[in-house]
Protein backbone atom coordinates (compact mmCIF):
# COMPACT_ATOMS: atom_id res chain seq x y z
CA UNK A 1 0.00 0.00 0.00
CA UNK A 2 1.13 3.26 -0.78
CA UNK A 3 0.87 5.88 1.95
CA UNK A 4 -0.02 9.42 0.65
CA UNK A 5 2.47 11.36 1.06
CA UNK A 6 6.09 9.98 0.19
CA UNK A 7 5.53 8.53 -2.73
CA UNK A 8 3.71 11.77 -4.23
CA UNK A 9 4.88 13.06 -7.32
CA UNK A 10 6.85 15.73 -7.67
CA UNK A 11 4.04 17.31 -10.15
CA UNK A 12 1.24 16.71 -7.54
CA UNK A 13 3.27 18.15 -5.13
CA UNK A 14 3.56 21.49 -6.97
CA UNK A 15 0.10 21.41 -7.90
CA UNK A 16 -0.92 21.21 -3.87
CA UNK A 17 1.14 24.02 -3.21
CA UNK A 18 -0.39 26.11 -5.87
CA UNK A 19 -3.68 25.06 -4.75
CA UNK A 20 -2.81 25.76 -1.28
CA UNK A 21 -1.18 29.52 -2.20
CA UNK A 22 -4.43 30.14 -4.52
CA UNK A 23 -6.36 29.52 -1.06
CA UNK A 24 -4.14 31.40 1.23
CA UNK A 25 -4.42 34.24 -1.59
CA UNK A 26 -8.67 33.97 -1.35
CA UNK A 27 -8.17 33.82 2.50
CA UNK A 28 -6.26 36.96 2.46
CA UNK A 29 -8.22 38.76 0.09
CA UNK A 30 -11.28 37.74 1.71
CA UNK A 31 -9.77 39.22 5.01
CA UNK A 32 -8.82 42.69 2.99
CA UNK A 33 -12.45 42.85 1.89
CA UNK A 34 -14.07 42.26 5.29
CA UNK A 35 -11.40 44.78 6.19
CA UNK A 36 -12.10 47.48 4.24
CA UNK A 37 -16.25 46.86 4.52
CA UNK A 38 -16.40 45.52 0.43
CA UNK A 39 -18.09 42.31 1.90
CA UNK A 40 -20.48 41.86 4.62
CA UNK A 41 -21.20 38.54 4.62
CA UNK A 42 -19.34 35.56 2.89
CA UNK A 43 -20.60 31.93 1.77
CA UNK A 44 -17.99 28.93 3.13
CA UNK A 45 -18.12 26.02 1.69
CA UNK A 46 -18.02 23.44 4.63
CA UNK A 47 -18.76 20.37 5.40
CA UNK A 48 -22.16 20.27 5.80
CA UNK A 49 -22.27 22.66 2.37
CA UNK A 50 -22.57 26.07 1.89
CA UNK A 51 -22.82 28.47 5.30
CA UNK A 52 -23.38 32.12 4.66
CA UNK A 53 -21.25 33.60 7.78
CA UNK A 54 -22.82 37.60 8.11
CA UNK A 55 -20.29 39.84 10.08
CA UNK A 56 -21.51 40.76 13.87
CA UNK A 57 -20.53 44.34 12.87
CA UNK A 58 -21.87 44.27 9.52
CA UNK A 59 -21.93 48.22 9.84
CA UNK A 60 -20.07 48.77 6.77
CA UNK A 61 -18.90 52.74 7.91
CA UNK A 62 -17.87 52.18 10.89
CA UNK A 63 -15.83 48.67 10.15
CA UNK A 64 -14.19 51.24 7.37
CA UNK A 65 -13.96 53.55 9.99
CA UNK A 66 -12.33 51.61 12.51
CA UNK A 67 -9.69 49.99 10.42
CA UNK A 68 -8.59 53.20 8.51
CA UNK A 69 -8.63 55.14 11.98
CA UNK A 70 -5.10 56.35 12.92
CA UNK A 71 -6.03 55.25 16.31
CA UNK A 72 -5.47 51.54 17.50
CA UNK A 73 -8.37 49.73 17.86
CA UNK A 74 -8.89 46.29 19.87
CA UNK A 75 -11.78 44.12 21.11
CA UNK A 76 -10.95 41.68 24.37
CA UNK A 77 -12.72 39.44 25.62
CA UNK A 78 -13.85 39.07 29.15
CA UNK A 79 -10.49 36.99 29.82
CA UNK A 80 -8.33 40.11 28.32
CA UNK A 81 -7.88 37.95 25.05
CA UNK A 82 -7.40 40.35 21.82
CA UNK A 83 -10.50 39.04 19.68
CA UNK A 84 -10.13 41.47 16.95
CA UNK A 85 -7.41 44.25 16.29
CA UNK A 86 -6.81 46.91 13.85
CA UNK A 87 -4.13 46.87 11.36
CA UNK A 88 -3.18 49.97 13.16
CA UNK A 89 -2.80 48.45 16.55
CA UNK A 90 -0.34 45.61 15.09
CA UNK A 91 1.64 48.28 13.71
CA UNK A 92 1.99 49.79 16.87
CA UNK A 93 2.81 47.24 18.62
CA UNK A 94 5.18 45.67 15.41
CA UNK A 95 3.88 42.70 15.52
CA UNK A 96 1.95 41.23 11.92
CA UNK A 97 -2.42 41.33 12.43
CA UNK A 98 -2.35 37.43 12.78
CA UNK A 99 0.22 37.36 15.67
CA UNK A 100 -1.70 39.25 18.06
CA UNK A 101 -5.08 37.91 17.91
CA UNK A 102 -5.90 35.16 20.86
CA UNK A 103 -2.80 36.87 22.88
CA UNK A 104 -3.62 38.36 26.35
CA UNK A 105 -4.00 42.36 25.54
CA UNK A 106 -1.00 42.49 29.03
CA UNK A 107 1.69 41.26 27.00
CA UNK A 108 1.56 44.95 24.87
CA UNK A 109 1.83 46.55 28.14
CA UNK A 110 4.59 47.82 29.31
CA UNK A 111 5.52 45.66 32.68
CA UNK A 112 5.72 49.04 34.88
CA UNK A 113 2.40 49.61 33.82
CA UNK A 114 0.94 46.37 34.52
CA UNK A 115 -0.65 47.58 37.93
CA UNK A 116 -2.12 50.61 35.94
CA UNK A 117 -3.89 48.15 33.18
CA UNK A 118 -5.25 45.67 35.55
CA UNK A 119 -6.63 48.46 37.63
CA UNK A 120 -8.53 49.84 33.76
CA UNK A 121 -9.30 46.51 33.48
CA UNK A 122 -11.42 46.19 36.42
CA UNK A 123 -13.07 49.68 36.20
CA UNK A 124 -14.00 49.42 32.95
CA UNK A 125 -16.45 46.81 32.89
CA UNK A 126 -18.91 49.59 35.51
CA UNK A 127 -17.99 52.51 33.21
CA UNK A 128 -16.29 53.82 30.71
CA UNK A 129 -12.65 54.72 31.64
CA UNK A 130 -9.61 56.13 30.36
CA UNK A 131 -5.43 56.26 31.21
CA UNK A 132 -1.93 56.07 29.78
CA UNK A 133 0.36 53.35 29.72
CA UNK A 134 3.58 52.57 27.79
CA UNK A 135 2.99 50.22 24.84
CA UNK A 136 5.63 47.71 24.34
CA UNK A 137 6.13 48.01 20.60
CA UNK A 138 9.40 45.86 19.85
CA UNK A 139 12.54 47.34 21.51
CA UNK A 140 10.99 50.65 22.46
CA UNK A 141 7.84 51.84 24.25
CA UNK A 142 5.54 54.49 23.36
CA UNK A 143 2.94 56.36 25.66
CA UNK A 144 -0.79 55.80 24.66
CA UNK A 145 -4.00 57.03 25.83
CA UNK A 146 -6.41 53.91 26.25
CA UNK A 147 -10.23 54.56 25.71
CA UNK A 148 -11.74 51.02 27.58
CA UNK A 149 -15.74 50.75 26.89
CA UNK A 150 -17.72 47.60 26.78
CA UNK A 151 -19.64 46.45 24.10
CA UNK A 152 -22.50 43.69 24.45
CA UNK A 153 -22.48 41.86 21.62
CA UNK A 154 -24.26 38.22 21.21
CA UNK A 155 -22.05 35.97 22.68
CA UNK A 156 -21.56 38.16 25.84
CA UNK A 157 -19.94 41.18 26.83
CA UNK A 158 -16.21 42.32 25.35
CA UNK A 159 -14.00 45.45 25.84
CA UNK A 160 -13.22 47.79 23.31
CA UNK A 161 -10.13 49.59 23.18
CA UNK A 162 -9.00 52.58 21.75
CA UNK A 163 -5.22 53.58 21.87
CA UNK A 164 -4.41 57.16 20.89
CA UNK A 165 -0.32 57.10 20.58
CA UNK A 166 0.66 59.98 22.78
CA UNK A 167 4.15 60.38 21.35
CA UNK A 168 4.22 63.20 19.45
CA UNK A 169 1.62 65.01 21.80
CA UNK A 170 4.28 64.11 24.47
CA UNK A 171 7.35 65.80 22.54
CA UNK A 172 5.37 68.42 21.97
CA UNK A 173 4.67 69.14 25.84
CA UNK A 174 8.15 68.45 26.40
CA UNK A 175 8.97 71.13 23.57
CA UNK A 176 6.96 73.36 25.29
CA UNK A 177 8.25 72.53 28.80
CA UNK A 178 11.63 73.46 27.34
CA UNK A 179 10.72 76.97 25.52
CA UNK A 180 8.94 77.38 29.01
CA UNK A 181 12.09 77.09 30.71
CA UNK A 182 14.08 79.32 27.90
CA UNK A 183 11.94 82.20 27.58
CA UNK A 184 12.12 82.18 31.40
CA UNK A 185 15.77 82.43 31.28
CA UNK A 186 15.85 85.12 28.74
CA UNK A 187 13.05 86.53 30.74
CA UNK A 188 15.26 87.00 33.90
CA UNK A 189 17.87 88.30 31.59
CA UNK A 190 16.46 91.02 30.06
CA UNK A 191 15.13 92.24 33.30
CA UNK A 192 18.63 92.15 34.94
CA UNK A 193 19.94 93.88 31.75
CA UNK A 194 17.14 95.86 32.00
CA UNK A 195 17.48 96.89 35.49
CA UNK A 196 21.59 97.60 35.17
CA UNK A 197 20.65 99.77 32.31
CA UNK A 198 18.26 101.50 34.16
CA UNK A 199 20.86 102.17 37.10
CA UNK A 200 23.50 102.97 34.29
CA UNK A 201 21.77 105.84 33.24
CA UNK A 202 20.78 106.79 36.83
CA UNK A 203 24.12 106.79 38.01
CA UNK A 204 25.39 108.45 34.90
CA UNK A 205 22.82 110.91 35.00
CA UNK A 206 23.26 111.82 38.53
CA UNK A 207 27.52 111.73 38.55
CA UNK A 208 27.60 113.34 35.34
CA UNK A 209 25.69 116.41 36.61
CA UNK A 210 27.88 117.06 38.93
CA UNK A 211 31.40 118.50 37.30
CA UNK A 212 28.43 119.75 35.06
CA UNK A 213 27.42 122.16 37.72
CA UNK A 214 31.14 123.04 38.41
CA UNK A 215 31.65 124.22 35.02
CA UNK A 216 28.69 126.39 34.77
CA UNK A 217 29.47 127.77 38.38
CA UNK A 218 33.76 128.51 37.58
CA UNK A 219 32.34 129.79 34.04
CA UNK A 220 30.01 132.36 35.33
CA UNK A 221 32.52 133.44 38.52
CA UNK A 222 35.28 133.81 35.86
CA UNK A 223 32.83 136.05 33.67
CA UNK A 224 31.74 138.21 36.59
CA UNK A 225 34.82 138.72 38.23
CA UNK A 226 37.30 139.58 35.72
CA UNK A 227 35.86 143.04 33.86
CA UNK A 228 39.27 143.00 32.04
CA UNK A 229 38.49 139.85 29.81
CA UNK A 230 38.40 140.60 25.92
CA UNK A 231 35.16 140.46 24.45
CA UNK A 232 36.25 137.59 22.45
CA UNK A 233 36.58 135.57 25.69
CA UNK A 234 33.51 136.55 26.97
CA UNK A 235 31.82 135.53 24.25
CA UNK A 236 33.63 132.02 24.58
CA UNK A 237 32.76 131.68 28.32
CA UNK A 238 29.32 132.51 27.28
CA UNK A 239 29.39 129.46 24.85
CA UNK A 240 31.04 127.20 27.82
CA UNK A 241 28.01 128.11 29.43
CA UNK A 242 24.93 127.91 26.72
CA UNK A 243 27.02 124.04 25.96
CA UNK A 244 26.71 122.91 29.94
CA UNK A 245 22.95 124.33 30.44
CA UNK A 246 22.40 121.75 26.82
CA UNK A 247 24.10 119.14 28.10
CA UNK A 248 22.20 119.21 31.63
CA UNK A 249 18.88 119.16 29.78
CA UNK A 250 20.19 116.46 27.97
CA UNK A 251 21.07 114.40 30.67
CA UNK A 252 18.07 115.20 32.54
CA UNK A 253 15.81 114.09 28.87
CA UNK A 254 18.40 111.04 28.73
CA UNK A 255 17.53 110.09 32.63
CA UNK A 256 13.72 110.75 31.75
CA UNK A 257 13.63 108.12 28.73
CA UNK A 258 15.09 105.30 30.56
CA UNK A 259 13.24 105.75 33.53
CA UNK A 260 9.56 105.14 30.99
CA UNK A 261 11.59 101.40 30.77
CA UNK A 262 10.61 100.76 34.73
CA UNK A 263 7.56 98.92 35.13
CA UNK A 264 5.60 102.20 36.43
CA UNK A 265 1.74 100.94 35.81
CA UNK A 266 0.22 103.67 37.99
CA UNK A 267 -3.12 104.70 36.34
CA UNK A 268 -5.49 106.77 37.31
CA UNK A 269 -8.56 109.01 35.78
CA UNK A 270 -7.02 112.09 34.12
CA UNK A 271 -9.20 114.58 32.45
CA UNK A 272 -7.33 115.91 29.53
CA UNK A 273 -8.85 119.50 29.66
CA UNK A 274 -6.97 119.78 33.04
CA UNK A 275 -4.05 118.87 31.34
CA UNK A 276 -3.91 121.32 28.92
CA UNK A 277 -4.63 124.01 31.62
CA UNK A 278 -2.03 123.17 33.18
CA UNK A 279 0.49 123.14 30.40
CA UNK A 280 -0.74 126.53 29.09
CA UNK A 281 0.19 127.53 32.65
CA UNK A 282 3.71 126.16 32.49
CA UNK A 283 4.70 127.79 28.97
CA UNK A 284 2.59 131.15 29.73
CA UNK A 285 5.42 133.43 29.20
CA UNK A 286 6.08 131.76 25.91
CA UNK A 287 2.82 131.93 24.60
CA UNK A 288 2.80 135.49 25.60
CA UNK A 289 6.41 136.06 24.03
CA UNK A 290 5.84 134.25 21.00
CA UNK A 291 2.29 135.62 20.74
CA UNK A 292 0.52 132.03 20.74
CA UNK A 293 -2.50 131.12 21.26
CA UNK A 294 -4.11 127.13 22.26
CA UNK A 295 -7.29 126.54 21.19
CA UNK A 296 -8.94 123.35 22.98
CA UNK A 297 -12.08 121.94 22.02
CA UNK A 298 -13.94 119.52 24.97
CA UNK A 299 -11.31 116.43 25.75
CA UNK A 300 -12.50 113.90 27.25
CA UNK A 301 -10.78 111.71 31.03
CA UNK A 302 -9.29 108.92 30.06
CA UNK A 303 -7.46 106.00 32.39
CA UNK A 304 -3.77 106.92 31.83
CA UNK A 305 -0.86 107.46 33.91
CA UNK A 306 -1.18 111.60 34.50
CA UNK A 307 2.54 112.14 34.77
CA UNK A 308 3.08 110.92 31.58
CA UNK A 309 0.05 111.88 29.55
CA UNK A 310 1.09 115.41 30.89
CA UNK A 311 4.54 114.47 29.53
CA UNK A 312 3.35 114.00 25.89
CA UNK A 313 1.01 116.90 25.85
CA UNK A 314 3.69 119.20 27.00
CA UNK A 315 6.61 117.74 24.59
CA UNK A 316 3.90 118.40 21.65
CA UNK A 317 3.01 121.68 22.48
CA UNK A 318 7.07 123.01 23.55
CA UNK A 319 7.52 121.65 19.64
CA UNK A 320 4.95 123.52 17.99
CA UNK A 321 6.24 126.85 20.19
CA UNK A 322 9.58 125.90 19.11
CA UNK A 323 9.08 125.30 15.35
CA UNK A 324 7.04 128.54 14.47
CA UNK A 325 7.58 130.58 11.78
CA UNK A 326 9.35 134.13 11.56
CA UNK A 327 6.84 136.80 12.20
CA UNK A 328 3.59 134.55 12.36
CA UNK A 329 1.95 134.56 15.57
CA UNK A 330 1.51 130.44 16.43
CA UNK A 331 -1.91 129.01 16.75
CA UNK A 332 -2.16 125.23 18.10
CA UNK A 333 -5.50 123.48 18.26
CA UNK A 334 -6.16 120.80 20.07
CA UNK A 335 -9.15 118.22 19.10
CA UNK A 336 -10.54 115.12 20.11
CA UNK A 337 -13.08 112.18 19.22
CA UNK A 338 -13.88 109.08 19.65
CA UNK A 339 -13.12 106.08 17.60
CA UNK A 340 -14.26 102.48 17.52
CA UNK A 341 -11.17 100.79 16.49
CA UNK A 342 -7.11 101.73 16.37
CA UNK A 343 -6.45 103.09 13.29
CA UNK A 344 -5.65 106.53 12.36
CA UNK A 345 -8.34 105.87 9.37
CA UNK A 346 -10.81 105.13 11.94
CA UNK A 347 -14.45 106.77 11.46
CA UNK A 348 -15.90 108.83 14.45
CA UNK A 349 -18.13 106.58 16.61
CA UNK A 350 -20.05 107.39 19.88
CA UNK A 351 -19.03 105.29 21.92
CA UNK A 352 -16.25 103.80 20.48
CA UNK A 353 -13.48 102.65 23.14
CA UNK A 354 -10.21 105.07 21.53
CA UNK A 355 -9.48 108.28 21.59
CA UNK A 356 -7.84 110.29 18.91
CA UNK A 357 -6.18 112.97 19.95
CA UNK A 358 -5.32 115.73 17.35
CA UNK A 359 -2.68 118.68 17.83
CA UNK A 360 -2.77 121.08 14.70
CA UNK A 361 -0.16 123.91 14.52
CA UNK A 362 0.73 126.30 11.77
CA UNK A 363 4.19 126.20 12.31
CA UNK A 364 7.16 125.38 9.87
CA UNK A 365 6.18 121.70 9.32
CA UNK A 366 8.73 118.96 7.87
CA UNK A 367 8.28 116.38 5.02
CA UNK A 368 6.21 113.67 5.73
CA UNK A 369 9.35 111.74 4.61
CA UNK A 370 10.59 112.00 7.85
CA UNK A 371 7.54 110.89 10.02
CA UNK A 372 9.58 108.05 11.70
CA UNK A 373 12.85 110.00 12.00
CA UNK A 374 11.01 112.58 14.19
CA UNK A 375 10.08 109.95 16.94
CA UNK A 376 13.84 108.11 17.44
CA UNK A 377 16.05 109.00 19.98
CA UNK A 378 18.32 112.22 19.02
CA UNK A 379 16.92 113.10 15.58
CA UNK A 380 16.65 116.39 14.37
CA UNK A 381 15.50 117.93 11.38
CA UNK A 382 16.86 121.37 12.16
CA UNK A 383 20.04 122.90 13.30
CA UNK A 384 20.43 123.54 16.91
CA UNK A 385 21.34 127.08 16.24
CA UNK A 386 17.84 127.92 14.97
CA UNK A 387 16.05 125.66 17.06
CA UNK A 388 17.03 124.11 20.53
CA UNK A 389 16.42 121.11 22.02
CA UNK A 390 17.53 117.81 22.53
CA UNK A 391 15.83 115.34 20.27
CA UNK A 392 14.40 113.51 22.93
CA UNK A 393 10.79 115.05 23.35
CA UNK A 394 8.96 113.33 20.67
CA UNK A 395 10.65 109.49 21.51
CA UNK A 396 9.65 109.95 25.32
CA UNK A 397 5.95 110.73 23.74
CA UNK A 398 5.97 107.53 21.86
CA UNK A 399 7.01 105.74 24.31
CA UNK A 400 4.72 106.99 26.56
CA UNK A 401 1.77 106.38 23.89
CA UNK A 402 2.96 102.70 23.09
CA UNK A 403 3.47 102.30 26.91
CA UNK A 404 -0.65 103.10 27.22
CA UNK A 405 -1.32 100.20 24.36
CA UNK A 406 -1.73 104.00 21.95
CA UNK A 407 -0.39 104.93 18.51
CA UNK A 408 0.77 108.03 17.80
CA UNK A 409 1.56 109.85 14.17
CA UNK A 410 2.45 113.12 12.50
CA UNK A 411 1.35 115.01 9.47
CA UNK A 412 3.08 117.17 7.48
CA UNK A 413 4.39 119.15 4.84
CA UNK A 414 7.52 121.45 4.27
CA UNK A 415 6.35 124.55 5.46
CA UNK A 416 2.71 124.14 6.06
CA UNK A 417 2.08 123.20 10.19
CA UNK A 418 2.35 119.91 10.77
CA UNK A 419 -0.13 117.65 12.72
CA UNK A 420 0.75 115.11 15.47
CA UNK A 421 -2.53 112.20 16.03
CA UNK A 422 -2.41 110.50 19.14
CA UNK A 423 -4.31 107.39 19.90
CA UNK A 424 -5.02 106.03 23.45
CA UNK A 425 -7.69 103.41 24.57
CA UNK A 426 -10.23 105.10 27.10
CA UNK A 427 -8.97 102.14 29.85
CA UNK A 428 -6.08 100.33 30.60
CA UNK A 429 -6.07 96.43 31.16
CA UNK A 430 -4.22 96.01 33.87
CA UNK A 431 -1.91 92.91 33.81
CA UNK B 1 17.73 141.56 64.54
CA UNK B 2 19.07 138.64 65.79
CA UNK B 3 21.44 136.55 63.03
CA UNK B 4 20.77 132.79 61.60
CA UNK B 5 23.20 130.37 62.64
CA UNK B 6 23.34 128.29 59.32
CA UNK B 7 25.40 124.95 60.01
CA UNK B 8 26.05 122.99 56.50
CA UNK B 9 27.14 119.61 56.37
CA UNK B 10 29.28 119.10 53.08
CA UNK B 11 32.31 117.16 51.70
CA UNK B 12 32.84 118.79 48.66
CA UNK B 13 36.01 121.47 48.46
CA UNK B 14 34.05 123.29 45.78
CA UNK B 15 30.85 123.45 46.83
CA UNK B 16 31.81 124.74 50.71
CA UNK B 17 33.97 127.26 48.85
CA UNK B 18 31.13 128.24 47.12
CA UNK B 19 29.04 128.63 50.02
CA UNK B 20 31.27 130.77 52.25
CA UNK B 21 31.80 133.11 49.09
CA UNK B 22 28.17 133.37 48.41
CA UNK B 23 27.16 133.65 51.32
CA UNK B 24 29.30 135.29 53.71
CA UNK B 25 28.56 138.76 52.86
CA UNK B 26 24.74 138.55 54.02
CA UNK B 27 24.08 140.55 57.39
CA UNK B 28 21.13 137.99 58.42
CA UNK B 29 23.47 135.15 59.20
CA UNK B 30 26.24 133.74 60.70
CA UNK B 31 28.03 130.85 58.55
CA UNK B 32 28.86 128.22 61.20
CA UNK B 33 32.38 126.15 60.47
CA UNK B 34 31.65 123.51 57.63
CA UNK B 35 31.04 120.21 58.89
CA UNK B 36 32.69 117.51 56.24
CA UNK B 37 29.58 114.85 56.34
CA UNK B 38 26.84 113.63 58.49
CA UNK B 39 29.06 112.02 61.09
CA UNK B 40 30.93 115.24 61.81
CA UNK B 41 28.02 117.11 61.95
CA UNK B 42 26.34 115.21 64.92
CA UNK B 43 29.76 115.29 66.53
CA UNK B 44 29.90 118.96 66.30
CA UNK B 45 25.97 119.31 67.84
CA UNK B 46 26.90 116.65 70.54
CA UNK B 47 30.13 118.81 71.28
CA UNK B 48 28.20 121.84 71.87
CA UNK B 49 27.72 122.99 75.75
CA UNK B 50 24.53 124.90 76.10
CA UNK B 51 21.67 124.94 74.03
CA UNK B 52 22.37 128.57 72.73
CA UNK B 53 24.68 127.27 70.59
CA UNK B 54 22.58 125.10 68.69
CA UNK B 55 22.49 126.29 65.14
CA UNK B 56 18.76 127.71 63.75
CA UNK B 57 19.00 125.71 59.94
CA UNK B 58 20.81 122.36 59.16
CA UNK B 59 21.67 122.19 55.09
CA UNK B 60 22.67 118.59 54.56
CA UNK B 61 24.35 117.27 51.33
CA UNK B 62 22.70 114.59 50.13
CA UNK B 63 25.94 112.64 48.66
CA UNK B 64 28.30 112.58 51.66
CA UNK B 65 30.58 109.80 52.75
CA UNK B 66 30.02 108.03 55.82
CA UNK B 67 26.77 109.09 56.48
CA UNK B 68 24.61 110.90 53.43
CA UNK B 69 22.11 113.52 53.92
CA UNK B 70 19.02 111.64 54.41
CA UNK B 71 20.60 109.50 57.26
CA UNK B 72 21.59 112.74 59.18
CA UNK B 73 18.47 113.93 58.61
CA UNK B 74 16.69 110.51 60.14
CA UNK B 75 19.32 110.63 63.37
CA UNK B 76 18.57 114.42 63.78
CA UNK B 77 14.64 113.82 63.57
CA UNK B 78 15.20 110.83 66.38
CA UNK B 79 16.92 113.32 68.53
CA UNK B 80 14.87 115.30 70.85
CA UNK B 81 18.14 117.69 71.48
CA UNK B 82 17.80 118.72 66.98
CA UNK B 83 14.61 117.37 65.83
CA UNK B 84 12.92 120.85 66.32
CA UNK B 85 15.78 122.41 64.10
CA UNK B 86 14.90 123.21 60.22
CA UNK B 87 16.90 120.57 57.83
CA UNK B 88 16.86 121.25 54.45
CA UNK B 89 18.52 118.66 52.07
CA UNK B 90 20.44 120.01 48.61
CA UNK B 91 21.90 117.87 46.07
CA UNK B 92 22.95 118.35 42.55
CA UNK B 93 20.29 116.18 41.46
CA UNK B 94 16.88 116.27 43.35
CA UNK B 95 14.55 113.91 41.59
CA UNK B 96 10.84 113.39 42.35
CA UNK B 97 12.44 110.32 44.91
CA UNK B 98 14.39 112.62 46.93
CA UNK B 99 12.52 115.10 47.79
CA UNK B 100 9.35 112.17 48.69
CA UNK B 101 12.37 110.65 51.15
CA UNK B 102 13.02 113.88 52.18
CA UNK B 103 9.86 115.55 53.03
CA UNK B 104 8.49 111.80 54.28
CA UNK B 105 11.80 112.04 57.02
CA UNK B 106 10.78 115.40 58.24
CA UNK B 107 13.16 117.79 55.53
CA UNK B 108 11.14 121.14 55.65
CA UNK B 109 12.89 121.40 52.21
CA UNK B 110 14.66 120.03 49.34
CA UNK B 111 16.87 121.36 46.77
CA UNK B 112 18.91 122.01 43.80
CA UNK B 113 22.10 122.84 44.41
CA UNK B 114 22.62 126.73 42.65
CA UNK B 115 25.27 127.42 39.76
CA UNK B 116 25.24 131.16 40.93
CA UNK B 117 25.64 133.80 43.44
CA UNK B 118 22.39 134.85 42.69
CA UNK B 119 20.96 130.90 43.36
CA UNK B 120 22.91 130.10 46.36
CA UNK B 121 21.04 133.67 47.96
CA UNK B 122 17.68 132.53 46.57
CA UNK B 123 18.16 129.00 48.25
CA UNK B 124 18.72 130.29 51.61
CA UNK B 125 15.66 132.79 51.03
CA UNK B 126 13.61 129.87 50.34
CA UNK B 127 14.66 128.03 53.27
CA UNK B 128 14.15 130.95 55.50
CA UNK B 129 10.41 131.41 53.84
CA UNK B 130 9.56 127.54 54.78
CA UNK B 131 11.04 127.08 57.90
CA UNK B 132 10.02 130.92 59.17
Amino acid sequence: MRTEHPNKTNEELLAELEELRYQLHEATETIEAIRTGQVDALVVHGNNGHQVYTLKSADQTYRVFIEKMTEGAVTLNQEGLILYANSQFASMVGCSLSDVIGLPFQNFVAAENAPRYNQLFVQCWKEDCKGEVLLIAGKDKTPVQLSLTTLALEEGVSLSIILTDLTAQKRAQQQLHENNIKLEESNRALETSNHDLQQFASIASHDLQEPLRKITIFSNLLKERNEALSPEAKKYLEKIIESSSRMKTLIIDILNYSKLSANDYTFEQVDLNKIVTDIKEDFELLIAEKGATIRCGELPTLVANKGQIRQVFQNIVSNALKFTKPGINPVIAVKAKRIGEKSFAAAEQKDGTYILLCFKDNGIGFGQQYVQHIFSLFERLNSKDKYEGTGIGLAIAKKIVEKHNGLINAVSKEGEGSEFQIILPFTQNLV
Amino acid sequence: MVKRKILIAEDDADDQQFFSDFLQLRTDVVLLPIVENGEELLKALNNLSCENDLPHYIILDQNMPRKNGLQTLQTLKDDERFSHIPVMIYSTFTDENLIQCGTESGACLVFPKPVSKEGYNKMLDALFATAG
